[in-house]
């Protein structure tokens, strides 16, 4: 997917044509910059430029302080935190020992794997929240098997910060393991055989050869996952506790049920806040591999 | 390759260890909603149901929320989809071929939304959509969900009109066929079959999208995604929830048999900036 230059097929009307492609993309840019851009600023304008009692307008991080010495609020930040670096830390250590063996691997068992590590991407997570609460859930297929053979119920998951956690992580296994994939065909057959012959073992190729080109790769997955955990909400919201609440929950909850748009925004930019350096590393790969094909 | 990290004709251990844990982990869960759509009566603690029937598919498709939850989703899905190959597939072909100033910087401004956890976009997107009396209506919903696919419809048909073949084009260009022609007997059926699976994957993407639905359209709006939450926090009837998992199933099924070659291809993973 590189944009190389174009040269057009109708060769020399090029420069007559300019502003057609212009034209051609005008709307979806013009959503782009009404539905992404200018939310974004007005999220921070408006949480920041407030009236005051007398109702006249003023900078005033009223919505800020609260949120920050609110208990509850930073309850749920932190246990966002939590959620976010755990589920970050899981992926990595279980997708990148999947990756390695895709890599390495073939055959008919390769591909089974293969099959399945990216079948997550075809169940939306609605689903899995509901076979999630029907296999771990109280009186779940857990619970039942177990009884079966006279061992204790297991303690559930479901309702207790541990329920999201384990569902973010299943449902971000497909990609993490794709992007892991990818970063490791960057890792040539050649340089792998040359360590083998001067001896080297499997963990030696694994820690010097593979793993400091794969690095980026790694940073790239974590930062996606990361934007993609820290405010998610339909994992959260049905398998997650009542409070703490992660933010997404917490987001929607203020803006809908409690009806405080202004205090909900605020919970959006301080979120913005803590995603800002995932998502301007991941925007900068996802441009930088664009750019180098 | 394997030769490299393990001799051959040697059991794959590692590989079959993989193939049982993550056949436990990952198809086992749907397997057991699966059984359950398809059960009369399973009473703990019975490991097998202790009757087997289709008594609940037609009380679920019974249900009047489900019909219009089924209407409304594949409505919201066609429109949307609909009008975002409209915009997007000539912007793609012009971002693919036409020469214009800012190209470069237009085509990569579809990324800003990445940069931002996704809720957070949606609650700030929320605040605008109040003033403008967008919230409970669904076209609200149309332009939150049209916004979501904007990305894929552009980069992967962008992607498919640069794979074509440019010597075949110029050929026919020189036997004298129209730019009209050249596109419809050339360009498009080269880069058609990887469009039509980002149409697909929208409108797959569209039908399961549950948060912007569940923010902006409630309670008007109400999608499948949503009614399935309302199934799993309300509804101590646990076989509707099990019979609309399965139906809410269906799109993806499509999407595994026709879009898996777009997926498991390496462009799609680095679309990701793998």
């Amino acid at each position: 997917m590189t944009l190389a230059a174009a040269s057009d097929i109708v060769g020399a009307s090029n420069k007559r044509r300019r502003p057609v492609g212009l034209l051609l993309v005008a709307l979806p840019v013009l959503l782009v910059g009404w539905m992404v851009i200018y939310p974004i600023v007005a999220a921070v304008i408006t949480t920041i430029w407030r009236p005051d009692a007398n109702g006249r307008y003023g900078i005033s991080f009223g919505t800020y302080q609260f949120f920050f010495s609110d208990g509850y609020s930073l309850a749920n930040l932190s246990l966002t935190l939590w959620t976010t670096v755990l589920c970050a830390i899981f992926l990595v250590i279980i997708c990148l020992p999947i990756a390695l063996y895709l890599r390495f691997a073939k055959g008919r068992l390769a591909a089974y794997v293969q099959g399945l590590a990216i079948f997550p991407l075809f169940v939306p997570s609605i689903i899995l929240s509901y076979a999630f609460i029907r296999v771990l859930g109280p009186n779940g297929m857990v619970d039942i098997l177990l009884n079966a053979v006279h061992l204790p119920k297991i303690r559930s998951p479901y309702l207790t910060p541990w329920g999201p956690l384990i569902g973010l992580v299943w449902d971000n296994i497909p990609l993490t393991v794709l992007i892991l994939i990818a970063g490791l065909g960057s890792v040539s057959d050649a340089s792998i055989e040359a360590a083998r012959d001067v001896g080297a073992r499997s963990w030696q190729v694994l820690v010097h050869i593979i793993l400091p080109r794969i690095g980026n790769s790694i940073l790239v997955a974590v930062s996606f996952s990361v934007l993609g955990i820290f405010s998610a909400f339909t994992l959260p919201y049905v398998l997650g506790p009542a409070a703490p609440e992660m933010m997404g929950p917490f987001m929607q909850r203020t803006f809908r049920d409690l009806y405080d748009p202004p205090n909900a925004i605020t919970q959006a930019v301080i979120a913005f806040l803590f995603c800002i350096v995932f998502g301007l590393f991941y925007v900068r790969s996802v441009v930088k591999n664009q750019r180098g094909r | 390759m394997a030769e490299t990290f393990a001799p051959p004709r040697r059991i794959d251990w590692v590989g079959i260890s993989f193939a049982v844990v993550l056949t436990l982990v990952i198809i086992f869960p749907l397997i057991v909603v699966g059984t359950w759509a398809f059960t009369n009566v399973w009473r703990y603690p019975a490991i097998i149901p202790q009757e087997f029937g289709l008594r609940f598919w037609s009380q679920t498709l019974a249900r009047p929320d489900v019909w219009s939850a089924i209407t409304t989703s594949i409505s919201l899905a066609c429109v949307v989809t609909l009008l975002s190959a409209i915009i997007c597939l000539p912007a793609a072909f012009a971002f693919a071929r036409l020469e214009f100033p800012g190209r470069s910087l237009l085509f990569f401004s579809f990324l800003a939304g990445q940069a931002f956890p996704k809720f957070g976009l949606l609650v700030a997107i929320a605040g605008i959509f109040l003033g403008l009396n967008l919230i409970g209506t669904f076209w609200g919903v149309v332009l939150i969900q049209l916004v979501g696919t904007l990305l894929f419809m552009i980069w992967i048909p962008v992607a498919a009109f640069q794979g074509v073949d440019r010597r075949m084009e110029e050929a026919a260009r020189d036997v004298g066929a129209s730019p009209l022609r050249v596109f419809w007997s050339i360009t498009l059926p080269q880069a058609g079959p990887t469009i039509a699976a980002a149409v697909l994957l929208t409108f797959v993407n569209t039908f399961y999208e549950t948060e912007g639905a569940w923010l902006i359209g409630a309670p008007g709006i109400r999608t499948m995604p949503v009614l399935m939450i309302s199934f799993i926090n309300n509804q101590p009837v646990i076989q509707y929830g099990a019979v609309l998992s399965v139906i809410l199933w269906i799109p993806s099924f499509f999407a595994l048999l026709f879009a898996r070659r777009v997926i498991s291809g390496g462009s799609f993973a680095r679309g990701f900036g793998a």
